[in-house]
């Protein structure tokens, strides 16, 4: 799927402000932003629900529209609610009927875990439990790709773990999954690939690990005791050198060779590593743009 | 479009209000109103007519309703991002109207044959049958027109409105003859009025009037373009 300078605008808002970016089918990617900023906006562009005002976008080298006919997506929208007055296996049935090379129904409900909820009216379940009717819908015309737009908002630890159990099994079977979400936790844990949206424009793009170097590193701090801070920004992966009374608190890009080269000097004492939160990367991706703007 | 138009189906034969409101409230008010006060054989026909009519017409509205809360839910939405077509939504959705007003024609008949002595033909009854079912494709318009326009809870007022504001009007609850002149007169260009006649002239023996095929058409043609207009409009919110 790819997008190529698409803009989408709503009266005076510009939603979505140029996006260009490509993914290969297989990935698991996240699409990481805080609300209101373009995720939505995006994905029902990706899906042909909405056609972008300027640039293109294509599923498969096509329209999105097209794709979507085609039966080569599936997709769980936002804040779509349960269905009145009908079973799960009759809702998940009549869509994978719709599709050309539906999976098994039951595998569908198994891989979503509601296998046992099948003869339930789906307008009784808890909301955990529609959520992953939803994820069951999108996945029951076995497409090649899929599409989830904040699908664990709104839901309690337990259903939130067992969700993305499911989603991952899914995803193993050589499927490309692609989500929106504003948990930081969310998209390193479960995406091979994380687009931090802002303001309509993707303002980051790779892993969690690259991210968080982006923003400036692990933290490697221990106690001076005395020694002098000099040559310590010389040493491997130091990116910068922070003292706090008797505390050096060094950014490294490296903390193993930083370590190590501080063994060296003999100089560890109340050694503290931690590594770089995805919340600072993303609030320095985030505010980047602010300034710019 | 068979396994959508068999999904709604059942989806709205599950629905209490609707078999309450769409079907037991018409052969209810058909039994109350021919059974109280004094009995001419024709009422008990005429009556029957009109509130298998009205079961119709409610039943027709309904659809409507259906609609505007499958906009609300997001299920219309997640139809977009299947295989199937709008237009498949849109006719499977029109069809299911077509069905669901089937049980409302058929309890009254059945109320008036079996329980109130209603003695016709069996050309006559299937004519009714038919007609009523066929004529109530104006009003599975009208609703479609209310329920892709308007939210769930303002559709469902616009369709009460219709349904009641019609029924009277159009006589099916009470004969227009008993209105003043100035009413009647009105009454003639209801589609309700007209959409009655259909079955009512089958009982008299005769083939409906040109004039009431002529009316019913003209109100087809303006349900039809309503329900179109609000179905575009729709697309882009939908």
């Amino acid at each position: 799927m790819s997008f190529t300078g698409a803009v989408k605008n709503f009266g005076a808002v510009r939603a979505v402000d140029g996006i260009d970016l490509a993914i290969a089918p297989g990935e698991t990617v996240a699409l990481l932003g805080r609300n209101g900023a373009g995720k939505s906006t995006t994905i029902s562009l990706l899906l042909g629900l909405n056609d972008p005002d300027e640039g293109t976008v294509r599923l498969f080298g096509a329209p999105p529209e097209r794709s979507v006919r085609a039966g080569r997506v599936g997709a769980m929208l936002q804040e779509g609610r349960a269905v009145p007055r009908v079973t799960v296996q009759e809702l998940v049935s009549f869509v994978a009927r719709r599709y050309p090379a539906p999976m098994p129904v039951a595998r569908a409900l198994q891989l979503a875990g509601i296998a046992e909820l099948a003869g339930r009216r789906v307008d009784r379940l808890s909301g955990g439990q529609t959520q992953r009717v939803r994820f069951a819908v999108a996945l029951a015309g076995n497409p090649s790709v899929i599409v989830l737009d904040e699908p664990t908002a709104a839901l309690d630890v337990e259903a939130r773990h067992a969700f993305w159990a499911s989603m991952r099994s899914y995803a193993r079977l050589g499927h490309t999954v692609l989500f929106s979400t504003h948990h930081l936790e969310e998209a390193d844990a479960h995406a091979d690939r994380i687009l931090v949206i802002d303001r309509g424009r993707i303002v980051a793009d790779g892993t969690g690990e690259q991210l968080k170097r982006s923003a400036g590193g692990s933290l490697v701090a221990f106690d001076l005791a005395g020694r002098s801070t000099a040559g310590l920004e010389l040493l491997p992966g130091v990116r910068s050198v922070e003292v706090r009374g008797d505390r050096a608190r060094l950014r490294s890009d490296d903390p193993d060779a930083t370590v190590v080269a501080l063994a060296g000097l003999n100089a560890i004492r109340g050694l503290e590593v931690a590594p770089a939160s995805l919340d600072d990367a993303f609030l320095a991706l985030t505010a980047q743009v602010q300034e710019a703007a | 479009m068979l396994d959508y138009l068999r999904l709604e189906v059942r989806r709205t034969l599950r629905d209490v209000g609707f078999v309450v409101g769409g079907i037991a409230m018409p052969v209810l008010m058909y039994l109350l109103f021919t059974n109280l006060g004094a009995d001419d054989g024709g009422w008990k026909t005429g009556a029957m007519v009109g509130m298998a009519g009205y079961g119709a017409v409610g039943s027709a509205l309904n659809t409507g309703g259906g609609v505007a809360e499958d906009r609300a839910i997001g299920w219309l939405r997640q139809l977009r991002v299947t295989p199937m077509t709008p237009r498949q939504v849109v006719v499977g959705r029109a069809l299911t109207g077509s069905v669901t007003v089937l049980p409302a024609i058929l309890a009254v008949l059945a109320a008036g044959g079996l329980l109130n002595g209603v003695r016709l033909d069996v050309w006559q009854w299937a004519a009714i049958a038919a007609l009523l079912w066929l004529g109530s494709v104006p009003f599975t318009l009208l609703g479609m027109g209310n329920g892709y326009r308007l939210t769930g809870q303002t559709t469902g007022v616009a369709n009460m409105a219709c349904n009641l504001g019609l029924a009277v009007l159009g006589g099916l609850w009470f004969p227009i003859t008993l209105f003043p002149g100035w009413l009647r007169s009105l009454s003639a260009y209801t589609p309700t009025y007209r959409f009655a006649e259909l079955g009512t002239s089958v009982a008299d023996g005769h083939a409906p009037a040109l004039g009431a095929i002529a009316v019913l058409t003209l109100w087809l043609l303006a349900f039809g373009s309503y329900a179109v207009l609000s179905y575009r409009r729709s697309g882009r919110t939908v």
